[in-house]
Protein backbone atom coordinates (compact mmCIF):
# COMPACT_ATOMS: atom_id res chain seq x y z
CA UNK A 1 0.00 0.00 0.00
CA UNK A 2 1.40 3.68 -0.63
CA UNK A 3 2.72 5.37 2.72
CA UNK A 4 5.16 8.13 3.58
CA UNK A 5 8.52 6.49 4.79
CA UNK A 6 10.56 9.57 6.49
CA UNK A 7 13.15 7.25 7.65
CA UNK A 8 14.43 7.15 11.10
CA UNK A 9 11.92 7.69 14.14
CA UNK A 10 13.19 5.14 16.62
CA UNK A 11 13.71 7.23 19.26
CA UNK A 12 10.79 9.73 18.75
CA UNK A 13 7.77 9.60 20.33
CA UNK A 14 5.21 9.30 17.55
CA UNK A 15 5.81 7.43 14.45
CA UNK A 16 6.15 9.75 11.47
CA UNK A 17 5.37 7.15 8.72
CA UNK A 18 2.03 6.91 7.46
CA UNK A 19 -0.48 5.31 5.02
CA UNK A 20 -2.12 6.60 2.59
CA UNK A 21 -5.94 4.88 2.94
CA UNK A 22 -5.98 4.18 -0.54
CA UNK A 23 -9.20 1.98 -0.70
CA UNK A 24 -11.31 4.73 0.82
CA UNK A 25 -9.86 7.61 -1.64
CA UNK A 26 -10.76 5.32 -4.75
CA UNK A 27 -14.11 4.25 -3.17
CA UNK A 28 -14.85 8.53 -3.08
CA UNK A 29 -13.15 8.96 -6.75
CA UNK A 30 -15.26 5.89 -8.11
CA UNK A 31 -18.50 7.97 -6.51
CA UNK A 32 -17.57 10.92 -7.43
CA UNK A 33 -17.00 9.83 -11.16
CA UNK A 34 -20.53 8.08 -10.87
CA UNK A 35 -22.25 11.50 -9.68
CA UNK A 36 -20.65 13.00 -12.77
CA UNK A 37 -21.60 10.90 -15.25
CA UNK A 38 -24.97 11.01 -14.04
CA UNK A 39 -25.63 14.84 -14.28
CA UNK A 40 -23.11 14.83 -17.44
CA UNK A 41 -24.70 17.37 -20.03
CA UNK A 42 -24.40 15.18 -23.16
CA UNK A 43 -27.09 17.34 -25.27
CA UNK A 44 -25.45 19.40 -28.43
CA UNK A 45 -28.26 21.91 -28.49
CA UNK A 46 -27.06 25.22 -30.00
CA UNK A 47 -28.93 28.32 -31.36
CA UNK A 48 -28.72 30.46 -34.93
CA UNK A 49 -29.06 33.93 -34.48
CA UNK A 50 -31.42 36.68 -36.09
CA UNK A 51 -32.00 40.10 -35.63
CA UNK A 52 -35.28 41.99 -35.57
CA UNK A 53 -34.35 45.21 -36.59
CA UNK A 54 -36.16 46.99 -34.21
CA UNK A 55 -35.57 50.58 -33.23
CA UNK A 56 -34.18 51.13 -29.93
CA UNK A 57 -35.15 52.98 -26.67
CA UNK A 58 -35.47 57.11 -27.49
CA UNK A 59 -32.29 58.45 -26.71
CA UNK A 60 -31.18 62.10 -25.38
CA UNK A 61 -29.15 62.75 -28.28
CA UNK A 62 -30.11 63.36 -31.86
CA UNK A 63 -29.96 60.26 -34.39
CA UNK A 64 -26.91 59.85 -36.27
CA UNK A 65 -27.65 60.31 -40.25
CA UNK A 66 -28.16 56.11 -41.50
CA UNK A 67 -26.38 56.16 -44.83
CA UNK A 68 -27.90 53.85 -47.02
CA UNK A 69 -26.13 50.50 -47.43
CA UNK A 70 -26.16 47.77 -49.54
CA UNK A 71 -28.50 44.83 -48.15
CA UNK A 72 -28.29 41.04 -49.61
CA UNK A 73 -32.59 40.06 -49.91
CA UNK A 74 -33.00 35.86 -50.43
CA UNK A 75 -36.16 35.32 -51.75
CA UNK A 76 -36.39 32.02 -51.55
CA UNK A 77 -40.63 31.60 -52.52
CA UNK A 78 -39.53 29.81 -55.70
CA UNK A 79 -40.09 26.03 -56.17
CA UNK A 80 -36.83 25.78 -58.08
CA UNK A 81 -34.23 28.64 -57.26
CA UNK A 82 -33.22 31.38 -54.93
CA UNK A 83 -32.91 34.60 -56.04
CA UNK A 84 -30.12 36.92 -54.28
CA UNK A 85 -30.98 40.39 -54.86
CA UNK A 86 -28.19 42.98 -53.90
CA UNK A 87 -30.38 46.39 -52.98
CA UNK A 88 -29.30 49.90 -52.01
CA UNK A 89 -32.60 51.35 -50.37
CA UNK A 90 -35.33 50.03 -53.09
CA UNK A 91 -32.77 50.42 -55.49
CA UNK A 92 -31.78 47.14 -56.95
CA UNK A 93 -28.43 46.72 -58.25
CA UNK A 94 -27.84 43.50 -58.55
CA UNK A 95 -30.01 39.81 -59.03
CA UNK A 96 -28.53 36.51 -59.46
CA UNK A 97 -30.33 33.01 -59.71
CA UNK A 98 -29.27 30.01 -58.00
CA UNK A 99 -29.95 26.58 -58.33
CA UNK A 100 -32.45 24.92 -55.57
CA UNK A 101 -30.55 21.53 -54.82
CA UNK A 102 -30.58 20.28 -51.38
CA UNK A 103 -28.56 17.69 -50.37
CA UNK A 104 -29.44 15.85 -47.14
CA UNK A 105 -27.57 15.72 -44.46
CA UNK A 106 -27.15 12.80 -41.58
CA UNK A 107 -30.65 10.47 -40.53
CA UNK A 108 -33.55 12.94 -39.35
CA UNK A 109 -34.23 14.38 -42.64
CA UNK A 110 -32.56 17.76 -42.69
CA UNK A 111 -30.74 19.07 -46.12
CA UNK A 112 -28.71 21.83 -46.30
CA UNK A 113 -28.09 24.14 -49.63
CA UNK A 114 -23.95 24.34 -50.69
CA UNK A 115 -24.68 25.81 -53.58
CA UNK A 116 -26.02 28.81 -52.04
CA UNK A 117 -23.41 28.43 -49.23
CA UNK A 118 -21.19 29.17 -51.77
CA UNK A 119 -22.76 32.01 -54.00
CA UNK A 120 -23.79 33.63 -50.77
CA UNK A 121 -20.32 33.39 -50.42
CA UNK A 122 -18.34 34.83 -53.42
CA UNK A 123 -20.94 37.53 -53.36
CA UNK A 124 -19.83 38.39 -49.55
CA UNK A 125 -16.50 38.52 -51.13
CA UNK A 126 -17.15 40.40 -54.07
CA UNK A 127 -19.90 43.32 -52.73
CA UNK A 128 -19.93 42.81 -48.61
CA UNK A 129 -19.40 46.03 -47.14
CA UNK A 130 -18.15 44.87 -43.51
CA UNK A 131 -14.94 42.94 -44.33
CA UNK A 132 -12.40 44.39 -41.78
CA UNK A 133 -11.63 42.93 -38.35
CA UNK A 134 -12.14 46.33 -36.84
CA UNK A 135 -14.99 47.12 -38.24
CA UNK A 136 -18.32 46.11 -35.39
CA UNK A 137 -20.76 46.62 -37.85
CA UNK A 138 -22.68 43.11 -39.76
CA UNK A 139 -23.52 42.92 -43.64
CA UNK A 140 -27.13 42.87 -43.64
CA UNK A 141 -29.18 39.63 -45.06
CA UNK A 142 -32.91 39.85 -45.86
CA UNK A 143 -34.93 36.44 -45.64
CA UNK A 144 -37.95 36.50 -47.57
CA UNK A 145 -40.11 33.60 -47.28
CA UNK A 146 -44.07 31.81 -48.42
CA UNK A 147 -46.01 31.46 -45.28
CA UNK A 148 -46.29 27.84 -45.99
CA UNK A 149 -42.79 28.03 -45.64
CA UNK A 150 -41.68 25.01 -43.29
CA UNK A 151 -39.20 26.28 -40.45
CA UNK A 152 -36.82 23.79 -41.17
CA UNK A 153 -36.54 24.81 -44.92
CA UNK A 154 -36.12 28.50 -43.35
CA UNK A 155 -32.98 27.03 -41.13
CA UNK A 156 -31.24 25.19 -43.96
CA UNK A 157 -31.36 28.73 -45.87
CA UNK A 158 -30.10 30.88 -42.77
CA UNK A 159 -27.37 28.18 -41.86
CA UNK A 160 -26.40 29.17 -46.05
CA UNK A 161 -26.52 32.22 -45.33
CA UNK A 162 -24.07 32.26 -42.25
CA UNK A 163 -21.67 30.58 -43.82
CA UNK A 164 -19.32 33.23 -44.91
CA UNK A 165 -17.29 34.03 -42.00
CA UNK A 166 -15.08 36.96 -40.96
CA UNK A 167 -12.65 37.91 -38.57
CA UNK A 168 -13.98 40.10 -35.59
CA UNK A 169 -11.95 41.83 -32.77
CA UNK A 170 -13.18 41.08 -29.71
CA UNK A 171 -11.16 43.18 -27.44
CA UNK A 172 -7.58 41.97 -27.94
CA UNK A 173 -8.52 38.77 -29.23
CA UNK A 174 -9.60 38.04 -33.16
CA UNK A 175 -12.67 35.54 -33.66
CA UNK A 176 -14.19 34.60 -36.37
CA UNK A 177 -17.94 35.32 -37.08
CA UNK A 178 -20.61 34.78 -39.50
CA UNK A 179 -20.47 38.04 -42.24
CA UNK A 180 -23.76 38.55 -42.44
CA UNK A 181 -26.63 39.47 -39.86
CA UNK A 182 -29.72 38.12 -40.66
CA UNK A 183 -33.59 39.12 -40.44
CA UNK A 184 -36.90 38.26 -41.68
CA UNK A 185 -38.84 40.25 -44.53
CA UNK A 186 -42.41 41.26 -42.88
CA UNK A 187 -44.36 41.63 -46.30
CA UNK B 1 12.95 -64.01 -2.51
CA UNK B 2 8.86 -64.46 -3.49
CA UNK B 3 7.23 -61.25 -4.67
CA UNK B 4 3.77 -60.77 -2.87
CA UNK B 5 0.87 -60.37 -4.82
CA UNK B 6 -0.79 -56.93 -4.06
CA UNK B 7 -3.65 -57.03 -2.13
CA UNK B 8 -7.11 -56.73 -3.95
CA UNK B 9 -8.40 -53.26 -3.62
CA UNK B 10 -11.10 -54.95 -0.86
CA UNK B 11 -8.64 -55.75 1.26
CA UNK B 12 -5.97 -52.62 0.84
CA UNK B 13 -6.17 -50.64 4.02
CA UNK B 14 -8.14 -47.36 4.12
CA UNK B 15 -5.79 -44.50 2.80
CA UNK B 16 -6.02 -41.10 2.89
CA UNK B 17 -8.15 -39.32 -0.20
CA UNK B 18 -6.57 -37.34 -2.63
CA UNK B 19 -6.11 -36.74 -6.12
CA UNK B 20 -5.08 -39.44 -8.10
CA UNK B 21 -5.81 -39.19 -11.52
CA UNK B 22 -2.36 -38.87 -13.72
CA UNK B 23 -0.11 -38.94 -10.58
CA UNK B 24 1.60 -41.70 -11.88
CA UNK B 25 3.39 -40.00 -14.69
CA UNK B 26 6.74 -40.80 -13.99
CA UNK B 27 8.39 -38.13 -15.18
CA UNK B 28 8.42 -35.46 -12.21
CA UNK B 29 8.00 -32.13 -14.02
CA UNK B 30 5.27 -33.18 -16.99
CA UNK B 31 3.48 -34.76 -13.43
CA UNK B 32 3.48 -31.22 -12.05
CA UNK B 33 2.32 -29.59 -15.32
CA UNK B 34 -0.44 -31.95 -15.93
CA UNK B 35 -1.80 -32.39 -12.05
CA UNK B 36 -2.31 -28.88 -12.18
CA UNK B 37 0.69 -28.50 -9.20
CA UNK B 38 2.91 -25.89 -11.60
CA UNK B 39 1.21 -22.73 -12.37
CA UNK B 40 1.79 -19.60 -12.01
CA UNK B 41 0.95 -18.19 -9.04
CA UNK B 42 -2.61 -17.17 -8.44
CA UNK B 43 -2.44 -13.98 -6.00
CA UNK B 44 -2.16 -10.86 -8.15
CA UNK B 45 -1.61 -7.66 -7.37
CA UNK B 46 -3.88 -4.78 -9.00
CA UNK B 47 -1.67 -1.62 -9.93
CA UNK B 48 -3.13 0.87 -7.73
CA UNK B 49 -1.19 3.54 -8.69
CA UNK B 50 -2.15 3.65 -12.72
CA UNK B 51 -5.37 3.07 -11.48
CA UNK B 52 -5.86 6.50 -9.28
CA UNK B 53 -4.23 8.32 -12.22
CA UNK B 54 -7.17 7.10 -14.35
CA UNK B 55 -9.91 7.87 -12.14
CA UNK B 56 -8.58 11.33 -11.18
CA UNK B 57 -7.87 12.03 -15.53
CA UNK B 58 -11.97 10.82 -15.84
CA UNK B 59 -12.91 13.43 -12.86
CA UNK B 60 -10.90 15.87 -14.01
CA UNK B 61 -12.66 15.76 -17.64
CA UNK B 62 -16.34 14.95 -16.36
CA UNK B 63 -15.61 18.34 -13.94
CA UNK B 64 -14.72 20.58 -16.74
CA UNK B 65 -17.41 19.21 -19.04
CA UNK B 66 -20.05 19.84 -15.75
CA UNK B 67 -22.90 22.15 -16.08
CA UNK B 68 -24.35 23.53 -13.20
CA UNK B 69 -27.30 24.82 -14.94
CA UNK B 70 -28.17 21.60 -15.93
CA UNK B 71 -30.02 19.70 -19.41
CA UNK B 72 -31.81 22.38 -21.40
CA UNK B 73 -35.85 21.84 -21.24
CA UNK B 74 -36.60 20.38 -24.54
CA UNK B 75 -40.29 19.57 -24.86
CA UNK B 76 -40.59 15.77 -26.28
CA UNK B 77 -43.18 16.90 -29.06
CA UNK B 78 -40.67 19.42 -30.29
CA UNK B 79 -38.51 17.88 -33.10
CA UNK B 80 -35.75 20.40 -33.76
CA UNK B 81 -33.98 20.97 -37.28
CA UNK B 82 -30.05 20.35 -37.27
CA UNK B 83 -27.62 23.38 -38.62
CA UNK B 84 -24.09 23.82 -39.11
CA UNK B 85 -23.35 27.51 -38.59
CA UNK B 86 -24.46 27.97 -34.70
CA UNK B 87 -23.55 29.54 -31.39
CA UNK B 88 -23.66 27.86 -28.12
CA UNK B 89 -26.77 28.58 -26.14
CA UNK B 90 -27.32 31.03 -23.95
CA UNK B 91 -29.50 31.67 -20.93
CA UNK B 92 -32.69 33.21 -22.06
CA UNK B 93 -36.60 33.26 -21.62
CA UNK B 94 -37.79 30.64 -24.00
CA UNK B 95 -40.22 30.04 -26.28
CA UNK B 96 -41.60 26.88 -27.80
CA UNK B 97 -44.02 26.63 -30.36
CA UNK B 98 -45.72 22.69 -29.86
CA UNK B 99 -48.82 22.03 -32.23
CA UNK B 100 -51.06 24.58 -31.72
CA UNK B 101 -49.40 25.79 -28.64
CA UNK B 102 -47.05 28.44 -27.19
CA UNK B 103 -45.01 27.98 -24.17
CA UNK B 104 -42.52 30.21 -22.55
CA UNK B 105 -40.20 28.65 -19.97
CA UNK B 106 -42.82 26.14 -19.98
CA UNK B 107 -46.15 27.87 -18.99
CA UNK B 108 -48.82 28.39 -21.73
CA UNK B 109 -48.55 31.87 -23.37
CA UNK B 110 -51.26 32.06 -26.26
CA UNK B 111 -51.93 29.53 -29.43
CA UNK B 112 -51.34 29.81 -32.38
CA UNK B 113 -54.42 28.81 -33.95
CA UNK B 114 -55.69 32.60 -34.58
CA UNK B 115 -53.07 33.14 -37.06
CA UNK B 116 -53.41 29.89 -39.23
CA UNK B 117 -57.42 30.91 -39.15
CA UNK B 118 -56.77 34.44 -39.93
CA UNK B 119 -53.63 33.17 -42.63
CA UNK B 120 -51.95 36.42 -41.97
CA UNK B 121 -48.57 37.90 -39.76
CA UNK B 122 -50.67 39.19 -36.66
CA UNK B 123 -49.05 39.73 -33.06
CA UNK B 124 -50.14 37.09 -30.64
CA UNK B 125 -51.41 39.38 -27.19
CA UNK B 126 -50.78 36.92 -24.74
CA UNK B 127 -47.29 35.74 -25.66
CA UNK B 128 -46.36 40.27 -25.99
CA UNK B 129 -47.84 40.31 -22.09
CA UNK B 130 -45.87 37.48 -20.82
CA UNK B 131 -42.71 38.67 -22.11
CA UNK B 132 -43.27 42.43 -21.81
CA UNK B 133 -43.85 40.95 -18.05
CA UNK B 134 -40.65 39.16 -17.82
CA UNK B 135 -38.83 41.72 -18.59
CA UNK B 136 -40.11 44.65 -16.34
CA UNK B 137 -39.18 42.16 -14.02
CA UNK B 138 -35.75 41.55 -14.86
CA UNK B 139 -35.42 45.40 -15.17
CA UNK B 140 -37.01 45.45 -11.68
CA UNK B 141 -33.93 43.31 -10.65
CA UNK B 142 -30.71 44.46 -12.37
CA UNK B 143 -31.63 48.21 -12.75
CA UNK B 144 -27.88 48.71 -13.45
CA UNK B 145 -27.53 46.69 -16.28
CA UNK B 146 -28.26 46.98 -19.83
CA UNK B 147 -31.22 44.61 -21.07
CA UNK B 148 -29.78 42.01 -23.37
CA UNK B 149 -33.16 41.52 -25.07
CA UNK B 150 -32.43 38.01 -26.14
CA UNK B 151 -35.07 35.45 -26.74
CA UNK B 152 -34.87 31.65 -27.47
CA UNK B 153 -37.47 30.13 -29.88
CA UNK B 154 -37.88 26.43 -29.62
CA UNK B 155 -39.88 25.55 -33.14
CA UNK B 156 -40.35 22.27 -34.19
CA UNK B 157 -39.13 21.46 -38.07
CA UNK B 158 -42.64 21.35 -39.32
CA UNK B 159 -43.96 24.53 -38.31
CA UNK B 160 -45.13 27.08 -40.74
CA UNK B 161 -43.42 29.78 -41.65
CA UNK B 162 -46.25 32.28 -40.71
CA UNK B 163 -46.01 30.89 -37.19
CA UNK B 164 -42.61 31.56 -36.87
CA UNK B 165 -42.59 35.14 -38.11
CA UNK B 166 -45.49 36.10 -35.98
CA UNK B 167 -43.98 34.78 -32.71
CA UNK B 168 -40.59 36.56 -34.02
CA UNK B 169 -42.28 39.86 -34.29
CA UNK B 170 -44.44 39.52 -31.33
CA UNK B 171 -41.00 39.06 -29.49
CA UNK B 172 -39.20 42.04 -30.81
CA UNK B 173 -42.44 44.34 -30.18
CA UNK B 174 -42.26 43.04 -26.59
CA UNK B 175 -39.07 44.44 -26.56
CA UNK B 176 -36.51 40.95 -27.59
CA UNK B 177 -34.89 41.73 -30.87
CA UNK B 178 -32.19 39.41 -30.24
CA UNK B 179 -34.07 36.68 -31.34
CA UNK B 180 -32.22 33.19 -31.52
CA UNK B 181 -33.49 29.78 -32.87
CA UNK B 182 -32.50 26.51 -31.01
CA UNK B 183 -31.23 23.89 -32.94
CA UNK B 184 -29.17 21.00 -33.16
CA UNK B 185 -25.36 20.77 -33.88
CA UNK B 186 -24.60 19.54 -37.34
CA UNK B 187 -20.78 18.55 -37.52
CA UNK B 188 -19.07 20.52 -39.96
CA UNK B 189 -17.23 18.97 -42.93
CA UNK B 190 -13.64 18.43 -41.19
CA UNK B 191 -14.87 17.99 -37.90
CA UNK B 192 -15.62 14.98 -35.80
CA UNK B 193 -18.29 13.91 -33.54
CA UNK B 194 -21.41 16.16 -33.54
CA UNK B 195 -25.10 15.58 -33.58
Amino acid sequence: MAGIDVGGGHGGKRATNHEIPLIPFIDFLLCLVAFLLVTAVWSQMARINADARVPGPPKDEPPEEVKKEKQLHVEMRGDRKFQLIWKEGNTVINTIDVDKKPVPVGEQGDYKYPDLAKKIEEEWKANGQHRAASDTKLDQAVLHTDNSTKFSDIIAVIDAIYSPHRDFNVGVKTEKVPAFNVTFSVN
Amino acid sequence: MSAEKPLSRFHQPISVPGRRLLHHVPLKFVRKKVAGGGGRALNQEIPLIPFIDFLLCIVLFLLASFSASGELPIDKNVKLPNAENVIDMTEAPMVAITGTQILVDGNPAGSTRAIEDSNRLQRIDELFNVLKNKRELWKQLNPTKEFPGVVILQVDRNVQALVVKSVFQTAAFAGYPNVSFMVGRLAKPGEGGGH
